[in-house]
């Protein structure tokens, strides 16, 4: 454990996940996770795909009612079906999605001021200067008045970010946010992210299986797996590539196909 | 209300609050709540100005912070402004927003401003914002509109755009059905069931409900004037010519212009926004033909069957009406409809419904396939689908309407 993951520990915990079991309908996809994610912390979750990591996100998010369990975020439980109006947790969190999900009828200025708008009654001008600063932290100053169909993917990426930094929530989840972005374009991105968090305090967490990017950023993984239903692995990513005794484990990180399971689940 | 000592002139009392927030107290050592901040202002010498900012600078208080600050600084120009940050203990983007505004007066007034002893967790939140921002243009404010004559040849070059879609969607649909009903072993017919439960057997119990209901409507208007010339037994005349001339198939042409129509348009929108229309055309499926012709097969099909279902039924709701307040028996109403209406009538009326079959099932693909970008192109698709249907209907029916009347057809 190197220092600031020491640090970072001594914190309360943010985000308790406990016991959660949860799928879609009769089929369940993770059963009975437990875990917490420390204030401050970049934490990432990772698993090869089917392996219930966006299951989990919804979950935490407050997307999908899990069958059994609570999130607990900032001392408050999550309920799927909240809005953010009725949730104040909702308010302390903001995601940004695989997609972007940005408004493609609005320029990214207005996707931005949208939260503002909607949830605080700070005058125009005022909202405009927020606006500005968020688009410029993540790095898309002159791009304000674009329409996202506009934008390359990468830039899509960081009007989410700022998108769903607009109400300075204490937690940003991102959804695969690397997925189809170039190494270089992750790499800035992975900056991006490193920098909000440094400042601002940011708790994040992160839903991917971009290895690079989690070794750069992640200050603590765990690692889901399909047939386990659950954490197989949990620590720094600089542990587990170098320690773990789990094949299934350093397959991943190896990005080798060598192992006892690594045949993908014939459907 | 603010009121700055000049040094000297009280020595006891150098200092004099400003508080706002709620229920601050006016002490010295204020325990300040979550949402409370305190602003103290010292003017150490003639040409600096002193502010301590205390608590928390953020979104819930952000305008009562700013509005503070300009009372402040409001009559102090040529100065050197310095903001003690040091107790701050919280900021986020609301509060550097504040910030940037108290820059943007000071220059405004010649004065310097200088942020001062700010905390590591304030500071690092600082070292991101570029106060110069305000400089910039604004980003949030509504563009302005352009001039008359550029919106004019604007709205030109739409129009020309889109009579040079149609031309091309038709002539291109009307080559894939073409080939398609030359072939039709090697056309693709796998969706036509599909879609023809979607958009006829579906629509039944709509078109069942209106149509009912439009005859009887129909018995019910002709009846308060029928009566009047004891002429109660050509309210069955009345019902059925224009139920089956008319009422039927424009009633039943609508009803799936507003499902079917807009059904299509809004889905081969949707395709064209996740580039599914691409992925068909390099995977060497010609999309008019793949997504338009079976629709429009569909669509011409069900249609008429829609339309003969609706004739029945909106005779029946005339009879209930005849029956009930007309005092006629069934038998008499239908013996006048078997003398008045004729099968030519009925024929008109399902060749036009075969038309708008056509026609509904055409522009909701076409507009469809004119989506750009995103969820909002969708959606204005979707109500010009209809709108569009209901236009060209009407036009049909004219056309129609007149074809019939001069060239004595059938």
């Amino acid at each position: 454990m190197n220092e600031r993951q020491s640090v970072l520990a001594a914190n309360d915990p943010i985000i308790s996940v406990r016991n959660v079991t949860a799928g879609y309908g009769d089929e369940i996809i993770i059963r009975d996770i437990s875990f917490d994610v420390f204030a401050g912390e970049i934490f990432s979750i990772l698993g090869r795909s089917g392996c219930g990591k966006t299951t989990l996100f919804k979950v935490m998010t407050g997307l999908l009612e899990p069958v059994e369990g609570a999130v607990v975020i900032d001392g408050e439980e999550i309920r799927a079906g909240e809005s953010a109006q009725t949730g104040s947790v909702l308010k302390k969190v903001g995601v940004t999605f695989q997609s972007g999900a940005l408004f493609t009828s609005m320029t990214l200025a207005e996707n931005a001021a949208f939260p503002l708008r909607l949830h605080t009654r700070l005058p125009a001008d005022t909202i405009e200067r927020i606006v500005k600063l968020k688009l410029s932290e993540v790095g898309l100053e002159g791009f304000e008045e674009l329409l996202p169909a506009e934008l390359s993917g990468g830039m899509r990426k960081r009007a989410a970010l700022a998108r769903a930094m607009a109400l300075d929530p204490k937690i940003l989840f991102f959804d695969e946010p690397f997925a189809g972005l170039d190494p270089v374009t992750s790499a800035t991105l992975d900056e991006t992210i490193l920098k909000i968090n440094r400042s601002l305090g940011t708790t994040m967490v992160i839903v991917t299986h971009e290895l690079a990017s989690i070794l750069r950023t992640a200050d603590r993984v765990i690692m889901l797996d399909r047939e386990e239903k659950g954490i197989i692995a949990q620590g720094s990513p600089q542990e587990l590539r170098d320690k773990s005794d789990d094949p299934r484990v350093r397959d991943f990180f190896n990005r080798s196909a060598s192992g006892p399971d690594s045949n993908e689940k014939s459907p | 209300m603010i009121t700055v000592d000049l040094p000297g002139k009280n020595k006891a009392n150098p200092k004099t609050t400003d508080r706002s927030g709620a229920g601050g107290s006016a002490g010295d050592a204020p325990n300040l709540g979550p949402s409370e901040f305190a602003l103290d202002i010292h003017e150490k010498t003639f040409d600096e100005l002193s502010l301590v900012l205390r608590g928390r600078l953020w979104v819930e208080n952000a305008e009562e912070v700013r509005a503070a600050l300009m009372r402040a600084v409001e009559h102090e120009p040529l100065k050197n402004v310095v903001v003690d940050l040091s107790e701050i203990d919280y900021i986020d983007s609301s509060g550097a927003a504040v910030l940037m505004e108290l820059h943007r007066k000071c220059r405004e007034m010649n004065n310097m401003l200088k942020l001062a002893r700010a905390g590591p967790s304030v500071r690092r939140f600082l070292d991101l914002v570029d106060f110069d921002h305000f400089k910039d243009k604004p980003i949030l404010r509504p563009r302005a509109a352009p001039p008359l004559l550029v919106q004019i040849g604007g709205g030109a070059e739409r129009i020309y755009h889109t009579v040079q879609d149609i031309i091309m969607f038709i002539g291109a649909a009307s080559i894939a059905l073409y080939e398609d009903l030359r072939h039709p072993r090697q056309a693709k017919w796998d969706p036509l069931w599909k879609l023809i439960e979607r958009s006829g057997s579906d629509a039944v119990p709509i078109v069942a409900i209106l149509s009912f209901l439009m005859g009887a409507i129909l018995a019910f208007q002709a009846a308060i004037q029928l009566r009047k010339f004891g002429a109660n037994v050509f309210v069955a005349d009345l019902v059925s010519v224009s139920i089956c001339l008319e009422m039927g198939p424009l009633l039943a042409a609508i009803i799936v212009a507003g499902r079917s129509g807009a059904a299509y348009a809004a889905h081969i929108g949707a395709m064209q926004v996740t580039e599914e229309v691409d992925a068909l055309r390099l995977m060497g499926v010609d999309p008019i033909r793949y997504l338009v012709s079976p629709r429009i097969v569909a669509v011409g099909l069900t249609l008429p069957c829609l339309t003969i279902f609706a004739d029945i039924v909106g005779i029946l709701g005339g009879c209930v009406v005849s029956v009930f307040a007309l005092d006629l028996t069934p038998i008499t109403y239908f013996n006048q409809v078997g003398r008045v209406l004729e099968v030519s009538d009925v024929v008109k009326g399902l060749i036009k419904s075969f038309a708008y079959g056509v026609e509904i099932a055409a522009i909701g693909c076409l507009r469809g396939f004119q989506v750009r970008g995103g969820a909002e192109s969708v959606g204005q698709a979707t109500t010009s689908a209809v709108v569009t249907s209901v236009f060209v209907l009407t036009v049909t029916d004219a056309i129609f309407a007149m074809f019939y009347h001069y060239t004595r057809f059938l």
